[in-house]
């Protein structure tokens, strides 16, 4: 794996709580790693343990609790809890008279700061895009028209493409160049609309009312996803599983995202099915250049597919590590224990293969020493505190 | 293949009724599932592996239609018995692990009632089989006992003794059931006291904090139960010092924690069981373990002892001793004359049928004779049918542990065939007249020049003579049955039946003794449900369907399959929902109970890896049809039809860099299904034929089995695709060590 290349999304120590009563639900808590551009990010755990939460997070589905999100430098969504939380310690703190009037003035004034901020970025994000993308066309159009100079019929032609352009523009936010394909191809398919309608709908939505266009657009996706145009003005009841998994596919592509979210699209489907899909998404990879977030639980599956992998256990990030690397030397005993679990087809190993059982009290002791997320060779991460992490570099030798 | 056979499908075909047309879901399909072992059935979804399972349980769709074939358990052809006859069977006897754990369960009862219910309601109608199994066999065999003294005068048993040492055969028995059961239900409280006990230490240990009141209170709850006085035995005045210093650390802990008193329930505080605790527990958990080390009674003989002498008491003496002492007592007393009795009754009536089979034998020739010649009226074929069936009924030994399939159904499928033939006999003609109109119908329009947007429906004749054919394998198929016994019958063993009949009134006796109450029945199924891995199943136990995630309720769904101890479990994809690890348990958890309780299993799945894990045997299912059938190391290793080979290598394993063979196109419509071969039209190997005809199963082992055209002598040889030859040698290098 080069690690130089530009890193497109970056997620930050985030979290994401869930209200349960008097109690919070921590769903995703203090997860942080980074996606190269032109990557594919596995990510896998059992069910339950945040991955499809994490993946909603980054597209705002849900309102992040704390953290921070970042894709291409912008920071694209930031949560506040956090910076709260420093206040309410101060205050604490102050009472107690740990801490004196002006260091809490100005704890709770550079807290302030951060959550202004933070809310301004997230409104800001779009607008700034918008603009960026206005001045862009601003500056294509101007040298256009210079060269049109004199053609009436031609400038007007190019001024209406012009505004037309404008228009989308100042329509579009920049989340849409993250796409999702959701799991389950019949759930997340609307019955009532016909294949065009679904694929163009982001496009619409986006202000692009060229109908032919739209047309053309949602011919060259579902040919570039393996469909024909006929299957344009069908519903998606007359599709079986992989065909319908595809139209999520191109749902997806046809806002050219520079990245997609892959949310466990192949579980729900038929094993000779599974790899038609699987092609079909290295496929896309290798053509449009995407860069994939894989979400999993068929660890044979995330392996063929990704670069880097990351595991997570109960809304933590245990361990995250090229992919080879991964199966190699896994380092924390849950990533080994999920190892062990994979079903391979031969039968001889199967008979004798036994799994390793985690259980998180037993393996550590996190009284005293508090763990935290650390590096023990170039790119691999695991979950651990001092204790571990050395035994951990010992183990790596 | 000397195993015994639990369930045999042969040629079964069944179809759905649509407005479309008649779906030929499943073609012909035959195959044997042997005592203890999985056989997996692996195909895409549509190619009739779950409506294979389903017509075993008995619970088809509406629309479907039964057109041949039998599916045989235990004497009984499953797709004619009466719903009465199978209500018997669904759920006690073959039980199944359904795909969809959401319209599995009923979303308006409480999860524990659903565990418990088939537990109660089986347990009341097993107690009742058991007797009516027990008694029946019994009374049979004193039956055979009479007639066999009658026979051999001089055996020093008078016929009036038969009736005493039977009836004391059935008191002690029971009797002895209810000593052990008593025995080992103290006992399974014992296990589940050490493990709580070494749960709540191992907490202690790391510093954790627990609600350390419950566990003491459950604690407490399961040492009571540990009543059983051969269980107790000398260690009555030890426990009863233990359960007063229970009491004393459960008061202590009790003051610890504060209670806070809510509206619903109340909350408890967590605590570190405090070093008192851990002492006395650790003293209990030492003498719980000492107990369960001791060798255990035999309550056979025991039971024989405390018949005949009620007033004494065993439960003192160490289990050696008393075990010589009884079983001495039992030898002398009963036990060598009963057997002797038993063995002279088993042989006699062995003889007898060997006598009644060769009858038959000779019946069966006749009757061949009698529809080979052909041209015979309905009335003649019905009284040779019954003649002949009452003769092959007669040759059945009532004595015989393990029900033979063939002979029993024999009966209804001879007469079924017999009654095809007239059917077909007297529509033969109307179908050809129909089909010959039709043509010429279509003709007609067609030289006229206009469009016809219909097809001839093809006729559906059967020549007679493969009528006859049919009728006359039936026939032989009983009789070679009978032939072989004939044969071997110089080799019997009357001591190996005797055994069996003893073992089969034990168990049924057990049945008759065995009460479930709802008490214990909850506790079995919070025991089972932690078992699956629900996690807080006492609290989860009084919750509803909808609170449950999907795996959850998966695993709910496997706790009611396995809470009637089912003797063939079909699993319809129970793991495709669930990741990895939760996948890994409930496949451990499936093996576990296979082998304890040596259960038969069908094992449903797309998943090879899993496949892999779990299977004996493989029968790989397409269209409707098993294309390659074999022992899991012949699939894997030697895969032969193309169909298995796209299989394996649409999978990517963790070695896998190249790209996926993905399979093109998708499975054939079946309301028209294919001439040929019905992978012929994705097959990349696919030669003419395969288009034209459909390929016979051939043999590669005497375990294996493919039809494909490939295999036949004439076919080109054909390379393997890479990507499995590539996986296979990796696999055989290894031998089964991948790495770690």
């Amino acid at each position: 794996m080069e690690n130089n290349r530009e890193v497109l999304l970056k997620v930050d120590h985030l979290c994401q709580y869930f209200r349960l009563g008097r109690k919070d639900l921590k769903a995703v808590d203090d997860v942080s790693f980074e996606i190269r551009k032109g990557e594919t990010f596995g990510l896998v755990g059992e069910s339950g343990c945040g991955k499809t939460t994490t993946g909603r997070s980054i597209i705002k589905l849900y309102n992040i609790t704390s953290g921070n999100v970042y894709f291409k430098g912008q920071r694209i969504g930031a949560g506040t809890r956090s910076y709260k939380d420093a206040i309410k310690q101060a205050k604490k703190d102050l009472k107690e008279n740990k801490i004196t009037k002006q260091e809490y003035a100005a704890i709770v004034e550079k807290n302030r700061a951060l959550i202004k901020d933070a809310k301004a970025d997230s409104k800001e994000v779009d607008r700034q895009y918008v603009e960026s993308l206005l001045r862009s066309l601003e500056e294509e159009y101007a040298e256009k028209f210079r060269a049109a100079e004199g053609d009436e019929k031609q400038l007007k032609a190019l001024r209406k493409e012009y505004s037309n352009r404008c228009r989308v523009a100042q329509k579009s936010r920049l989340i849409t160049q993250i796409q999702m394909i959701f799991q389950d191809p019949i759930a997340s398919l609307d019955p009532r609309m016909t294949v065009r309608d679904i694929i163009a709908e982001g496009l619409v939505i986006n202000g692009i009312t060229d109908k032919d266009y739209i047309n053309e657009k949602v011919y060259e996706i579902l040919e570039t996803v393996g469909l024909v145009r006929e299957h344009a003005d069908r519903y998606p009841h007359e599709f079986s599983g992989g065909q319908r998994q595809r139209i999520g596919i191109a749902r997806a592509v046809v806002m050219q995202p520079e990245m997609i979210i892959a949310d466990e699209p192949i579980s729900a489907l038929d094993v000779s099915i599974q790899a038609q899909v699987i092609n079909l998404l290295n496929d896309l990879r290798e053509r449009l250049g995407l860069t994939i977030m894989f979400i999993a639980h068929d660890l044979s599956v995330v392996k063929y597919f990704s670069d880097r992998i990351g595991v997570m256990y109960f809304g933590k990030m245990v361990e995250l590590a090229d992919s080879d690397e991964l199966f190699k030397n896994p380092l924390h005993p849950y990533t080994r224990s999920l190892l062990s679990a994979i079903p391979l087809p031969d039968p001889v190993y199967e008979k004798q293969r036994t799994r390793i059982h985690y259980n998180p009290i037993a393996e550590h002791d996190y009284s005293t020493d508090m763990p935290s997320f650390r590096e023990i060779t170039p790119g691999h991460f695991v979950y651990c505190n001092n204790a571990e992490e050395e035994k951990y570099k010992q183990q790596v030798k | 293949m000397n195993k015994e056979i639990k369930l045999s499908v042969n040629d079964l075909k069944i179809s759905f009724r649509t407005d479309a047309g008649k779906v030929q879901a499943v073609r012909n399909i035959s195959f044997d599932l042997y005592k203890g072992e999985t056989l997996a059935i692996v195909g895409e979804s549509g190619s009739g592996k779950s409506v294979t399972s389903k017509a075993i349980m008995g619970i088809s769709a509406g629309n479907s239609i039964y057109e041949g074939g039998e599916i045989l358990y235990d004497g009984q052809d499953l797709v004619r018995i009466p719903e009465e006859e199978m209500h018997k069977l669904r759920g006690d006897k073959i039980a199944m692990i359904f795909q969809d754990p959401l319209s599995a369960l009923n979303p308006i009862m409480r999860i524990g009632k659903q565990i418990t219910e088939a537990m109660l309601l089986k347990n009341k109608a097993n107690r009742k089989e058991g007797r009516v199994a027990f008694n029946s066999l019994l009374a049979e065999l004193s039956e055979t006992m009479k007639k066999a003294l009658a026979e051999t005068p001089n055996a020093g048993v008078s016929v009036s003794d038969v009736e005493k040492y039977i009836k004391t055969f059935d008191d002690f028995n029971i009797q002895a059931i209810k000593l052990e059961n008593s025995y080992n239900e103290a006992r399974t409280a014992a296990e589940e006291m050490i493990a709580v006990i070494e749960d709540l230490l191992f907490l202690t240990e790391k510093k954790q904090k627990v609600d350390v009141v419950a566990t003491l209170k459950l604690i407490g709850r399961r040492l009571k139960e540990i009543d059983d006085k051969y269980f107790v035995s000398k260690y009555a005045d030890t426990l009863k010092a233990h359960a007063a210093a229970l009491k004393k650390v459960l008061r202590a802990e009790r003051k610890k924690g504060n209670f806070v008193k809510k509206l619903v329930g109340s909350r408890t505080v967590k605590n570190e069981a405090s070093p008192e605790t851990v002492e006395v527990l650790e003293a209990l958990e030492k003498t719980a373990k000492d107990m369960l080390e001791q060798p255990q009674y035999n309550f056979f003989r025991i039971g024989y002892y405390v018949y005949t002498h009620p007033e004494t008491d065993l439960s003192q003496m160490p289990a050696e001793e008393a075990n010589e002492l009884a079983g001495k007592f039992l030898d002398e007393d009963y036990m060598l004359s009963f057997i002797a009795l038993e063995k002279i009754a088993v042989q006699y009536s062995f003889n007898k049928t060997i006598q009644n089979k060769k009858a038959a034998i000779e019946a069966l020739e006749s009757a061949i004779a009698f529809f080979k010649a052909g041209d015979f009226s309905a009335q003649d074929a019905d009284a040779t049918c019954k003649s002949v069936n009452k003769s092959v009924l007669a040759a059945i030994d009532p004595l015989a542990v393990v029900k033979d399939n063939v002979a029993y159904t024999f009966g209804g499928a001879l007469q079924r065939e017999v009654e095809k033939y007239f059917f077909y006999m007297k529509n033969n003609p109307k179908e050809e007249a129909r089909f010959a109109r039709q043509t010429a119908q279509r003709e007609a329009l067609l030289a006229k020049g206009k469009t016809v947007d219909w097809q001839i429906v093809p006729k559906s004749v059967i020549e007679p003579d493969v009528q006859i054919e049919t009728i006359v394998s039936v026939l032989n198929r009983v009789m070679n049955r009978f032939k072989a016994d004939v044969e071997s019958a110089d080799s019997f063993d009357a001591d190996k039946r005797c055994v069996e009949i003893i073992d089969y009134l034990k168990e049924k006796a057990s049945q008759v003794v065995y009460t479930l109450t709802k008490r214990i029945a909850k506790e079995k199924a919070i025991k089972l449900m932690e078992e699956v891995g629900i996690p807080e199943a006492r609290m989860r136990y009084r919750q509803y369907p909808f609170e449950f995630s999907g795996g959850m309720r998966q695993r709910i769904v496997i706790a009611i399959a396995l809470s009637a101890n089912p003797d063939i479990l079909i699993c319809d994809e129970p793991t495709t929902a669930l990741d990895v690890t939760i996948q890994a348990q409930i496949l451990e958890l499936i093996n576990r109970l296979k082998r304890e309780h040596n259960l038969s299993i069908i094992f449903i799945t797309h998943d090879l890896g899993v496949v892999a894990n779990m299977a004996d045997r493989i029968a790989v299912m397409y269209a409707g049809k098993i294309v390659e059938y074999g022992t899991a190391e012949e699939v894997f290793y030697n895969p032969q039809h193309p169909y298995t080979w796209a299989l394996l290598s649409s999978m990517p394993d963790l070695d896998t860099n190249e790209k996926l063979d993905a399979i093109p196109g998708t499975p054939p419509n079946m309301i028209y299904p294919p001439v040929g071969d019905a992978f012929a039209e994705r097959n990349k190997y696919a030669m003419e034929i395969d288009f034209e005809m459909q390929p016979p199963m051939y043999e590669v082992s005497p375990t294996h089995f493919a039809a494909t055209w490939l295999l036949h002598p004439n076919a080109p040889k054909v390379e393997i695709p890479k990507i499995i030859t590539e996986r296979i040698r990796r696999m055989k290098e290894r031998g089964g060590n991948h790495g770690e």
